[in-house]
């Protein structure tokens, strides 16, 4: 798998003309090398963080890394550096030095981020953006990427197993944390991505926070806040797993024995007819706009997403990647988002009714040669079976 | 005592006023007329909002922005909630995926337009272009070293969030202990640590890597495998308390008691911690102690998380410490680690961790 990600990697840099990548953020670099590296926020794994040189025509990456025992046993033993602090003048240049021997000044570099000091340490190169060679070589995953996306996801899921039976009254959304993060780990996951989201839903907007666009504020932090008899709670969490993401996405209720109201089995009913009306189009050529349209029509013409995000996203060392559906890019940015076997799409519509809250789960398949398959797989409990 | 139980609200309005003033007074002093601000913890710090905790870095974008004409702090938010009322819904810029538009809500800032200088914390290929039009006529500077002058001496108010960090960690540490049976694996502490910290309100803990059976060193990812009696283990729990970061690392052998292996190495780094010292004079007292050069950084800054400098092999020897900043010291020796928190002053260097 990581052979196969390094000759996609090689083959855009030869078509897009770059001579090579200096990658910084966190999942940039776990596909770049495969390289093992700690759950860290955010701060820590900006200072202290590996960092991946791709030089064109060389197929193993560099690695210059903090956690040297996380390298992959392939790497050569030229291509395992130390650290770079690359936030730090010293640390930059001493990346830049190794650089030299790697790629002559001159060259043109792909770069996600560029931190003040090693924009001086780089200042010979022609640093243009990496998104173009990493996201056209992340856009449709391996068979073995597939795999690690559907194992991913089934950790989570069997994490939940452990996590509903407590959503009883007057447990709070941290309680709720503790028993999946625990979880977890003791099942194997490399780490957690995102603080764990068990968010009540407003029955109104207007109740809830005030919003740039009027409509649903999600996803929001959690807190040792309690949760009360009936609150719907929208549940969204993300782990990695073999350097993959996963995100599972349910509606559930609090309560010793929830039953939603007919009201509620509305709204998951008709969230069934989105996804249903989605997924009948997915294949290979149908466009992102196709997605989008099936959806709106589903729902007799409103938009059933929320506004900020998307109808679909893919998921792979990033939590949200290419390709995304229905975004602020556009019409015509979705009609020109073609289809291909191997993307993957988190499906992610909501159904929302001012006055009664809403539905929103989340379901991801993979783009196959005919049509799709699915990578998640768990109940709808207390809405389903549909 | 001001601090309060709950480890996640948003912080009081007194500490957000007063990182508010110290960030527009570095402004000022390298004359930033605005700072485009990238990482959660330097918006954290700029407008006292809580946001989503996510694990790992990101590329640099936009997500707040100090105007210094006006003293308002614009936030890249959909919404208000958890973000503090001196950030009005004005100053509010929506979640978006298209430049262009982004590029347009950064044009309605008021102020930004007519800035000469604007320093950014980072950059990327793309950003300067971004910029060049929400602010044609600036020149983009690194606005780096006036972040730090603002983050870096903390006030005392901070230094009690980190101290109440340190309290969630050592109950880490000490869910760490309890689970610490025969048969149980570094998998198994880590599960016991980040329950531990969650169950306490404060679920993303610094790092996952809190413990470590290796007797080859550190090691980031837990082992499924039974940790065998008599092993060392090493315990490096974290926590946040409102952002701010507290830990410390200890060892034990399993079955057994405390290790004190690194205790005298790391405590002369510590007792090294003065005002004005260098990086250089920690790396002398690590070397004086005679134990090989660390693998890792030596010492790190800590604050609202991991912060500059670092200070280590090849790194960090010509950082001058300044007084009130807090350094996390650690040092392995013989498989044993030791990590404090250590608070700056021109004077003794105060342990923060010293009875956990």
């Amino acid at each position: 798998m990581r052979a196969e990600r390094s000759a996609r990697l090689q083959d855009q840099l030869a078509a897009q003309g770059l001579d090579g990548l200096v990658l910084l953020g966190t999942s940039a670099v776990a596909y770049a090398t495969g390289a093992d590296a700690p759950g860290c926020d955010s701060g820590r794994a900006a200072l202290l963080r590996p960092v991946a040189v791709v030089v064109a025509g060389d197929p193993s990456p560099h690695l210059f890394t903090p956690y040297p025992e996380g390298a992959p046993p392939e790497l050569p033993g030229d291509h395992l550096h130390p650290a770079a602090v690359v936030d730090d003048d010293d640390g930059a240049a001493a990346l830049a030095s190794a650089l030299a021997g790697l790629v002559l000044p001159g060259a043109r570099l792909g770069c996600d981020e560029v931190p003040h000091p090693l924009d001086r340490a780089l200042a010979g190169y022609r640093l243009v953006p990496a998104s173009g060679v990493t996201g056209a070589a992340k856009l449709a995953k391996t068979v073995d990427e597939l795999a690690c996306i559907r194992a991913a996801q089934a950790l989570n899921e069997a994490a939940m197993v452990d996590v509903r039976p407590r959503l009883r009254p007057g447990v709070t959304q941290t309680d709720l944390s503790a028993v999946f993060l625990r979880r977890v780990v003791e099942l194997g996951a490399d780490f957690n991505g995102i603080d764990p989201i068990w968010q009540p839903m407003p029955a109104r907007l207007a109740d809830g926070p005030w919003t740039v666009h009027g409509g649903v504020a999600f996803p929001l932090p959690s807190a040792p806040r309690p949760l009360d008899d009936g609150d719907v709670i929208w549940v969204d969490t993300g782990v990695h797993v073999g350097g993959y993401a996963s995100d599972f996405g349910r509606t559930w209720i609090v309560g010793d024995d929830p039953r939603p109201t007919a009201r509620q089995r509305d709204q998951f009913a008709r969230w069934w007819a989105v996804m249903e009306a989605v997924l009948a189009v997915i294949k290979p050529g149908a466009t992102a706009l196709d997605l989008a349209q099936a959806a709106r029509a589903a729902e007799g013409g409103a938009t059933p997403w929320i506004e900020h995000f998307y109808l679909a996203h893919g998921v792979g060392t990033d939590s949200a990647e290419m390709p995304l559906v229905g975004t602020d890019l556009g019409e015509e940015f979705d009609a020109g988002l073609v289809l291909a076997p191997g993307m993957v799409l988190v499906l992610e519509p909501v159904i929302w009714d001012d006055g009664a809250a809403g539905y929103r789960s989340e379901d991801i398949v993979a783009v196959t040669d005919d049509g799709w398959v699915a990578l998640s797989d768990h109940p709808y409990d207390p809405f389903g079976p549909p | 005592m001001s601090v309060l139980a709950d480890p996640t609200c948003v912080d009081d309005a007194d500490v957000r006023a007063d990182r508010r003033r110290r960030l527009f007074a570095a402004m000022d002093d390298a004359g930033l007329d605005a700072l485009v601000l990238g990482r959660p913890a330097e918006v954290a710090f700029a407008t006292g909002a809580r946001q989503l905790w996510t694990a790992g870095s990101r590329p640099f974008g936009p997500a707040c922005v100090a105007v210094r004409a006006t003293g308002r702090t614009h936030l890249l938010s959909t919404w208000d909630a958890e973000v503090p009322p001196e950030v009005g819904h004005d100053d509010l810029y929506g979640l978006t995926w298209n430049p262009a538009l982004l590029a347009a809500s950064l044009a309605a800032i008021p102020g930004l337009a007519d800035a000469a200088r604007v320093g950014t914390t980072s950059s990327s290929p793309g950003f300067p272009r971004l910029l060049a039009s929400a602010a044609p006529r600036a020149e983009v500077v690194d606005g780096g070293p006036a972040l730090w002058a603002a983050r870096g001496p903390k006030s005392g108010a901070e230094v009690e969030r980190i101290v109440a960090a340190c309290r969630l960690a050592a109950a880490g540490r000490d869910a760490m202990v309890a689970a610490l049976r025969p048969g149980a694996s570094e998998r198994d502490l880590v599960a016991a640590h980040l329950a531990a910290i969650a169950e306490r309100g404060a679920p993303a803990p610094p790092t996952e890597a809190v413990a470590s059976a290796s007797p080859a060193g550190p090691r980031r990812r837990p082992s499924a495998e039974p940790i065998a009696a008599g092993r060392l283990v090493a315990l490096d729990p974290g926590a946040f308390f409102r952002g701010y970061e507290g830990g410390f690392g200890r060892t034990v052998v399993a079955g057994g008691g405390p290790v004190a292996g690194a205790d005298a190495a790391v405590g002369a780094v510590v007792a090294a911690c003065r005002a004005g010292a260098t990086g250089a004079d920690l790396l002398a007292a690590w070397a004086a102690s005679g134990e090989p050069p660390p693998a890792g950084p030596l010492a790190t800054g800590v604050g609202l998380g991991l912060e500059p400098p670092v200070i280590g092999a090849g790194v960090g020897a010509a950082t001058v410490l300044a007084p009130r900043t807090v350094l996390a010291v650690s040092g392995w020796v013989g498989g044993a680690l030791r990590r404090d928190l250590v608070l700056v002053t021109a004077g003794e260097p105060r342990v923060l961790t010293e009875d956990l």
